[in-house]
This record gives structure tokens, C-alpha cells and sequence, in this order.
């Protein structure tokens, strides 16, 4: 134990008599290493941020979208005849509030994009319009005022409820409950204020929006008669695939789909969509993982050869501590502890350029990132594996030199 | 009677080679570069090998301080025959009973005096008490404490001579082996390296020289001549030079006041 810590003193002062060429010889190891743990670090915080922001829309949700990218028909029809395209409507959603028994909410969903106006200032904002449910369903509460209720759809009232972002963007500091603004020309009373929410996992500011009753927004702002979706919750995380197929059924005998023939829509509860996120994260590592393996190995034959270097170098000495009584065990390790000083050294300013990336990366852009310790581990192993493996070569060179020879070298 | 008297030679020789022979091989050429070698070394000689360069002493060195192996003969050191040691038995033995001191000095460029000097202690499969007072000790007996975290590159040629000697008496060694001590210096400063040896042959070490300078040689107390591998001459030294007179009658520089304090 403490013949290997006079090693590793021995080795860093090698090291540090060659700084230059010790940082060039690590820098393969550090880009390696560093690149390798930054690129986790933005695929586990992207990860993160697209399961907690899919968790955050509620949970147990299960969406339902119209047509069905697996029916040939709609992905031509859908191009050609537009009007000719499945549609989810009004009695789809009464069809599932009446029928299913898994389910605790349902509420239809339809996007736009409206230009809006309070006063002389205008911006243009996402209007999603929804029911009652929407609250609910999405996990969010208001801020301020309230949101609208079932009359107020039934009636298609001129009710809008507003973000964050939205309402500094109109009103700055004039408090926005009770004004009326114009959304595509139409008036609109502001009566509630929504939670702030941040940024989506695309890094989409959630807090530009506004949200309106379905049935005004359809009948009056944009004479639609469909929805771009209809959000349904499972009364609990358990029941989510029963839910599922139950909601398939019902909508599958209401649209009169044949047996054995294709759905029209779509049905995808929130764990089928994580895991094709987990599904999709796992190729990254793969493809993480080869970069890494193939920039470790270049890094790993740039030790070798530095070693070989090295030995030839010291030849002399190594021919001294021979004459002094080293065996050829002594010179091995002296040497193998060398490169793996010089490999883990790189390995850790690695890990610290990579957290360095990744600290940049989450303060000055949108991207998330998350420094795990499994990547700063499994670093440490493989910058230590690669010192051993790259290193025992020009090690049982200099172990194997004839003392007399070794001594006589010039 | 005369069992008594076998015990009592070989409790009193330190080296004993029996008919030691190298043959090395240069492509298809076989060289015999040491061809039957009988030799007896007491313990507490003071023996210089002569020789001209092809002479073989070069090799019979390596051998005598366990480096190579012999192609043939045997060869004891304590009573040890060295000529059936593995690699590992072989650097137990130049680690524990063997001192070297190099004409190149040979010493790590990297490392200070103390680190140096401390080098054979860390290859040591003993357990060593007293580490540092062994190491201090050892560049005191040579001098040089006032240097003990100077680097190579910043001392004389005989200060890291010195050094070197130091290095080769930490371990306590039955032998020290000096290829050509002073040939790396000058007349002076080789003296004074001699000076050294000699005083520490009267504390009882045991010290063979290898040179082709009859004038170093006549320090010893035995020369023992080689030529074409064999050994053809061995004499003892009649009128013995003291390197301390030599150095009286030298003229005295700056740096010859320091060594003669101590001397």
C-alpha cells in the first residue's frame, strides 16, 4: 500500500515535469470523458423535464386525437380532401361522459392561435378552448379571479382566463380581472388569472395562453365544429389501460367501426408516451455511448503512445532502480500506475468540464441538464480501465528491460 | 582440526567464483568475454579490478554484482549461490547486500539528494525502522546534509559522487561495487571519492573498484589483474596511497575546505 503511494507521488511528478505533455496526452480523455458526461447530462435533464412536464399536464391523462396515421386512407384522404378527414366532435365527448366507468373527467381540447388586443396593444397568443374540466384535468389552478364555469360553456359566454406572460404582455401593471379584450375582433371579459407554470420541455413559454370556453370559440371565434382533442382521466393510475380500452370501445361502437376494421383516432394514455420517450432516450445513450467508446479509445492509444515515449525516455532510470533492487513487478506498476493517473486525471477534468457545460448550458439556454453520478461513475471506471488496458503494453516494455543494457542507454 | 579450518574461510569469504565463464552472442559471433574466473573476496577487502576495455571486467562487474547471471561456474555471495536465483531472488540481493556506485553517477535527475539516497529503502522486502535517521545518517557519513533537497542538477560532479555513495551504503550492504568511480572527475575531487572509500574500508566495509587507473587502484589493498577473460595477475599493494596525504599535498580549493572538515 504504501509502495503504491509512493507511485502515484512518483507518477504526478512525472506528470507535472511534463505539463504540456501530459495535458495534451489527457486532452483526448477529457474531451471523451467531458463530452460524453455533458451529452447525458442534456439527455437525462431533457428526460426529466419531458416526464415531469408530461406529469405535470395531470396525471393518468389519456388522449385521444383524430385519425389514425396506421389507416392509409387518412394519411392520403387527409392531404387530398381535407374535408373528408375523421373528426372528434361534441357527442364523442357526451358518448364517453355517459358510457365509461374508469373515467374521472373528460373535457375536448381545441388550439389556436389568435391575434389579441387590450387598448392600443396587441400580441398574438395561443387560445385553447376547453370545458369546465380543463382545470382538473391539467393540475393547474388560477391565480387570481376564477376560472369558467359550466354555464358559461353551456352559454358559450365571452369569458377568457388568461396566463401570466399574456397578461404582462397586455397589461403590464394595470390589473387585468374584469377588462375585456379583444380576441380576432371579438370581446372577451378577462376573469381569471392562471398559476405560472414555466417553460415546456421545448422550451414553449406555457404561460402565453389563453383559455376560453370550447363552444365560444368554436360557434363564435372560428366556426369550427371539431376538436383537436379530447383529454380523459382514469379514475386512478391503476386502471389507466382498462380506461383506455374502455374508451376505445365506446368510441369504436358510437363511430361505427366495424370489427376487425381501423380506428379513425388515436388513443394514447400518459404511460404509452412515456415510454416511447424511454424508448427513444435509450437509442440516445446508445448513440451517446459509441461516441464515447470510440473518442476513449483515440484518447486511450494517445496514453500508450505517450508512454511508450516515456519509457524509452527513462530507460536509464528504470535501469537504475533495477541495479537498486526494483523487480520487474516495481517497474510494472510504477509505470501501469502512471498511465492510470494520467487516464483518471483526464477522466476527472472531464467530469468537471462536462458539469462546467452543463452548468452554462442550463443557466444561459433553455435546456435542462442533470449531472447523474451513475455517468461521473461509470467515467471514473472507464478512464481507470483504459489507464490499465492502454498502459500495461509500454509498462511490461519498461518492466521487461535488461538492467545492464538499460543502464548503459544514452 | 581441519573441518575448524574450512568453517573459519568460508564464515570469512564474502565472494567465491568458481570457474565463472560469459559467453554473450553478437548475431552469429559467440563472445567469450569471461572464460573461468576463480575468485575469492574476503570481507572487509578493499580489492580493485584492472583491466584493459575488453578485458572482461565490465562483465565479471555485472556478474559479481548480481546484474547477469553467469553462462557457466558458480558463484556464492554469503554462501548464497547467486548463479540459481530467479530475477526476483537476483533484486533481492543487489537491493540487500549489494551497493553500487556508477563512474556516471547514475543517480534519478527528477529527485532530490534525500529522495535519491532513499531509493533501495523503498524497494526493500524488509521491514526498515529508523527510515529517515538511516537516510540522514547516510548522507552525513558522505557530508552532504547541508544538500539533502538540492536536485542532481544542482551540485558538483563530486557532490553527486558522493550522493551515489551514500545511496549505496543506506541499505548497510555486504559489498560495494564502484565501476570507475573517478573517471567522471577530476584528479581532486577523485581523491576526495577515494578518501571516502578508504575510510570507509577501515569501518569495515567491504568495497571492490573496477579501473584502468593503476593510481586509483594502488588506493586498494589487492589488484587483481584482468586480460582476454581471464584473470592473468593478483597482487597485493605494497606501497598503498593514502588519499588523505594525496590530498595534503595538493593545492587546496575552495570547495576541498568542506571535505576536509569531516574527513
Amino acid at each position: 500500500m504504501r509502495r503504491l503511494l509512493e507511485n502515484i507521488k512518483i507518477a504526478f511528478q512525472a506528470l507535472f515535469l511534463n505539463k504540456m505533455r501530459s495535458f495534451l496526452t489527457m486532452l483526448g480523455i477529457i474531451i471523451g470523458v467531458g463530452a460524453v458526461v455533458a451529452m447525458i447530462s442534456v439527455g437525462v435533464g431533457a428526460k426529466q423535464s419531458v416526464v415531469s412536464s408530461i406529469q405535470d399536464i395531470g396525471s393518468n391523462l389519456i388522449i385521444i386525437t383524430p385519425g389514425n396515421p396506421e389507416r392509409e386512407e387518412d394519411v392520403g384522404l387527409q392531404l387530398i380532401l381535407g374535408g373528408q378527414q375523421p373528426k372528434l366532435k361534441s357527442n364523442d365527448v357526451q358518448a364517453i361522459k355517459r358510457e365509461a366507468t374508469l373515467i374521472s373527467g373528460v373535457a375536448p381540447i381545441v388550439y389556436n392561435s389568435s391575434a389579441i388586443t387590450y387598448l392600443n396593444k396587441s400580441a398574438r397568443t395561443t387560445i385553447c378552448a376547453s370545458s369546465e374540466d380543463y382545470l382538473k384535468l391539467y393540475n393547474m389552478d388560477v391565480e387570481k379571479g376564477n376560472f369558467f364555469k359550466k354555464s358559461d360553456v353551456t352559454n358559450a359566454s365571452n369569458v377568457a382566463v388568461i396566463g401570466k406572460t399574456t397578461a404582462k404582455k397586455l397589461f403590464g401593471k394595470i390589473e387585468p380581472i374584469g377588462k375585456i379584450i379583444r380576441i380576432d375582433g371579438k370581446n372577451f371579459k378577462v376573469i381569471g388569472i392562471l398559476e405560472a407554470r414555466g417553460a415546456d420541455m421545448f422550451g414553449i413559454d406555457q404561460d402565453d395562453i389563453i383559455i376560453i370556453p370550447v363552444t365560444t370559440a368554436l360557434n363564435k371565434l372560428y366556426g369550427l365544429d371539431s376538436y383537436n382533442m379530447i383529454i380523459a382521466q382514469s379514475i386512478s393510475d391503476k386502471d389507466i389501460n382498462a380506461a383506455t380500452e374502455e374508451i376505445r370501445s365506446i368510441l369504436r361502437k358510437h363511430r361505427n367501426i366495424k370489427f376487425g376494421e381501423k380506428e379513425d383516432f388515436m388513443i394514447q394514455s400518459q404511460t404509452q408516451i412515456l415510454d416511447v420517450i424511454s424508448a427513444v432516450t435509450g437509442i440516445f445513450t446508445v448513440v451517446i455511448a459509441s461516441i464515447a467508446g470510440i473518442s476513449l479509445l483515440v484518447g486511450g492509444i494517445g496514453i500508450m503512445n505517450i508512454m511508450l515515449v516515456s519509457v524509452t525516455e527513462r530507460t536509464r532510470e528504470i535501469g537504475i532502480r533495477k541495479a537498486i533492487g526494483a523487480k520487474n513487478r516495481d517497474i510494472l506498476v510504477q509505470f501501469l500506475v502512471e498511465s492510470t493517473v494520467l487516464s483518471v486525471t483526464g477522466g476527472i477534468l472531464g467530469i468537471l468540464f462536462a458539469i462546467f457545460v452543463s452548468t452554462i448550458l442550463n443557466t444561459f439556454t433553455p435546456l435542462k441538464t442533470s449531472i447523474t453520478a451513475q455517468p461521473v461513475i461509470i467515467a471514473i471506471v472507464f478512464s481507470t480501465i483504459i489507464g490499465l488496458f492502454f498502459g500495461i503494453y509500454p509498462a511490461m516494455r519498461a518492466a521487461k528491460l535488461n538492467p545492464i543494457d538499460a543502464l548503459r542507454y544514452e | 582440526m581441519e573441518t575448524e579450518n574450512i568453517e573459519k574461510t568460508s564464515n570469512d569469504i564474502l565472494i567465491k567464483t568458481i570457474g565463472i565463464t560469459k559467453v554473450y552472442r553478437v548475431g552469429d559471433i559467440r563472445v567469450n568475454a569471461l572464460r573461468g574466473i576463480d575468485l575469492e573476496i574476503k570481507k572487509g577487502a578493499f580489492v580493485a579490478i584492472m583491466g584493459p576495455s575488453g578485458s572482461g571486467k565490465s562483465t565479471l562487474m555485472n556478474i559479481l554484482g548480481c546484474l547477469d547471471v553467469p553462462t557457466s561456474g558458480q558463484y556464492f555471495l554469503n554462501n548464497i549461490d547467486i548463479s540459481k536465483l530467479n530475477d526476483n531472488q537476483l533484486a533481492n540481493i543487489r537491493n540487500e547486500e549489494i551497493g553500487f556506485v556508477f563512474q556516471t553517477f547514475n543517480l534519478l535527475p527528477r529527485a532530490t539528494v534525500y529522495d535519491n539516497v532513499e531509493l533501495p529503502l523503498i524497494y526493500s522486502t524488509k521491514k526498515i525502522r529508523d527510515k529517515k535517521k538511516k537516510i540522514l545518517d547516510a548522507i552525513g557519513s558522505v557530508g552532504l546534509t547541508e544538500l539533502i533537497k538540492h536536485k542532481p542538477n544542482e551540485i558538483s560532479g563530486g557532490e553527486k559522487q558522493r550522493v551515489a555513495i551514500a545511496r549505496a551504503l543506506v541499505n548497510e550492504p555486504s559489498v560495494i561495487l564502484a565501476d570507475e568511480p573517478t573517471g567522471n572527475l577530476d584528479s581532486r575531487t577523485g581523491e576526495e571519492i577515494m578518501a571516502i572509500f578508504q575510510r570507509l574500508n577501515r569501518e569495515g566495509k567491504t568495497i571492490i573498484l573496477v579501473t584502468h587507473e593503476l593510481d586509483i587502484a594502488k588506493h586498494t589493498h589487492k589488484i587483481i589483474y584482468l586480460k582476454d577473460g581471464i584473470i592473468y595477475k593478483h597482487e597485493e599493494v605494497k606501497d598503498q596511497i593514502s588519499a588523505e596525504e594525496e590530498l595534503k599535498k595538493m593545492p587546496r580549493l575552495e570547495d576541498s575546505m568542506i571535505i576536509n572538515s569531516y574527513i
